[in-house]
């Protein structure tokens, strides 16, 4: 299990990662969406809110109405966010749960795969 | 009308040489010049097909595994896929014909509108072509503003119409359009199946509504008991035309010519494209009064499309109307969809847990899981069991299958086979396998 120290390591690189990725923010300069995480196997929580493409908050606990709500393991998380899992294939077997639109769904994989194209 | 078959002879047996390589070739030249994205949720979800042999209700992969077609390009395929009498049609067109000029008068126009208007309901005998379906629900949206100059359009919440300017204005999808906006003004949606709101969105200013009479990719939504009757009063109670949207439901579907049939209701205008293509050539129409022509009367080049109906398409679909009357395809589709029906009512007693609702009509049956996540599951899990079959659009939870109407009765037991498999599989949750990466996390410290 991941603790909050380790999930914040990698939510700063990959907010780190997108936000530098001028490719990326210019495709999701329309998108702007308040993410719920939920860590299935332990009480972290933490919120995401994207303004316009760019991920201008990454806060422990929720805040706001979600647009997203993610599910999973703390260390699906870590390793999602790491870009060391395709999130497709943990969505399609169950193992990551996303309420919220097809579109949105959509573009937090193509959020992946912008930012990491060979993955 | 004495069935013949609706049975080709149709090939049961692979007939090229699978080439895996081949394949990954095609989807890396698609992912280079089309879309990279598109062929890694593709990939992703194990749909990652290249069609090669086409055949009656099945298509191979050009690695060589076989699907039975649930997807059929949202009922694309309705007199199967390359029906050699279709094939030979589309041959002798060839030899003979090509789309023509489309501002001249044309034979196979003519021959093919006289039969469109002897099949449609009711009253409906006068036809406009179109490419696809969008274009000919523009079509159908002008004709109705033409005629009553008037401005609104009224249609559905989860409705699909396509994706051109007019229809697109009526789809009731917001992913579809905000990118767009603005679009056309005059447009509302009202929720589908309520009589009242769609009385409180009718006035005088009212042009048209547009419905389907079964919602394909709001989820298979079929129209409830009385609701197309109501909506039929409620047009003519403030003058405006009822446009039902049959390109989905159309042409055997499912189990009448129309699903109008099915509701008792004849509408203003209906629109028909995807199977009178015959899965081999574009075409659409918009079949319509002698009352609302009058408007195209004084304006016969208001309305022009340079493939409309394009004469080797009207041949082609001349012989898509025949094959569907001759082998009595629609009862064959109302009896293969019984027993589809049957079998999925079973399916959703033993899985109570993952499907919530089995919904339809005919050979357009769709399966409500009970998570949205489940219907892209589903779409890979099929495929492992030899089924093509994509969710829907709007309902992701939804499982729309819609095989061709040529299925035979051991193809509708190997579709009931394969999702009792794959829904075992979804309680067991396989999914695909995963790939490895280069680790970017750090590793944890020892303790």
């Amino acid at each position: 299990m991941a603790d909050w120290t380790e999930l914040s390591e990698a939510l700063a690189d990959y907010t780190q990662t997108c936000n530098a990725n001028e490719r990326l923010r210019k495709m999701q300069r329309d998108w702007s969406r308040v993410l719920h995480f939920i860590c299935s196997d332990s009480d972290v929580r933490f919120t995401m809110q994207v303004d316009h493409g760019e991920i201008v908050a990454v806060e422990p606990g929720h805040a706001g109405s979600p647009d997203i709500i993610v599910t999973t393991t703390s260390e699906t998380f870590c390793d999602m966010f790491w870009g060391d899992l395709n999130p497709v294939q943990k969505y399609l077997r169950g193992e990551i749960v996303v309420k919220g639109t097809q579109e949105d769904v959509m573009r937090l994989d193509a959020i992946s795969y912008v930012i990491w194209p060979d993955a | 009308m004495t069935r013949t078959t609706p049975s080709g002879p149709w090939q049961r047996e692979i007939d090229f040489t699978p080439d895996a390589a081949v394949k990954a070739a095609a989807l890396d030249e698609f992912a280079r010049f089309i879309n990279p994205q598109k062929v890694r949720v593709l990939r992703a979800a194990g749909l990652d097909v290249i069609e090669s042999q086409r055949s009656g209700a099945w298509v191979w992969d050009r690695d060589g595994r076989r699907f039975l077609d649930c997807f059929t390009s949202a009922g694309s395929f309705n007199v199967g896929r390359r029906n050699p009498r279709i094939v030979a049609a589309a041959k002798a067109a060839l030899d003979r014909l090509d789309h023509g000029n489309f501002l001249l008068a044309s034979k196979e126009k003519a021959d093919l509108a006289a039969r469109l208007a002897r099949v449609a309901p009711g009253d409906l005998s006068c036809v406009t072509f179109g490419t696809g379906g969008g274009e000919i629900n523009d079509f159908a949206i002008k004709l109705a503003r033409g005629s009553t100059r008037r401005p609104g359009i009224v249609s559905t919440i989860n409705g699909y119409h396509g994706h051109t300017g007019f229809a697109l204005s009526a789809t009731g999808r917001a992913a579809y359009k905000e990118p767009f906006e603005p679009l056309m003004p005059g447009f509302t949606q009202v929720p589908y199946g309520d009589v009242d709101a769609l009385n409180a969105a009718l006035d005088e200013t009212t042009a048209a509504v547009l419905l389907e009479p079964v919602q394909g990719e709001g989820g298979i939504v079929v129209a409830p008991p009385g609701y197309l009757a109501a909506a039929r009063a409620a047009c003519d109670r403030v003058g405006a035309l009822l446009i039902l949207d049959e390109i989905q439901t159309g042409l055997g579907r499912t189990g009448a010519w129309w699903a109008s049939e099915h509701f008792g209701v004849v509408p203003d205008v209906m629109t028909t494209a995807k199977s009178l293509g015959g899965s081999i050539v574009p075409i659409s129409a918009a079949v319509y009064t002698e009352e609302l022509r009058e408007f195209l009367i004084p304006n016969p080049f208001i309305h022009l499309s340079t493939f409309g109906g394009s004469d080797v398409a009207c041949a082609v679909a001349l012989e898509v109307l025949d094959v569907i009357e001759e082998t009595g395809l629609v009862a064959h589709a109302a009896a293969m969809g019984e027993r589809l029906f049957a079998g999925l009512y079973r399916l959703a007693g033993d899985y109570p847990d993952l499907v919530s609702e089995v919904r339809g009509l005919g050979l357009m049956a769709g399966i409500q899981y009970a998570e949205d996540a489940m219907g892209p599951r589903m779409s890979f899990l099929l495929a492992r069991h030899g089924v093509l079959a994509i969710y829907s659009g709007n309902q992701p939870a939804v499982m729309r299958l819609m095989p061709s109407l040529v299925v035979e009765p051991d193809e509708v037991d190997f579709l009931l086979e394969a999702l009792a498999g794959a829904l075992g599989d979804l309680r067991a949750g396989v999914g695909p396998d995963e790939t490895p990466r280069t680790r970017r996390r750090p590793a944890r410290p020892a303790v």
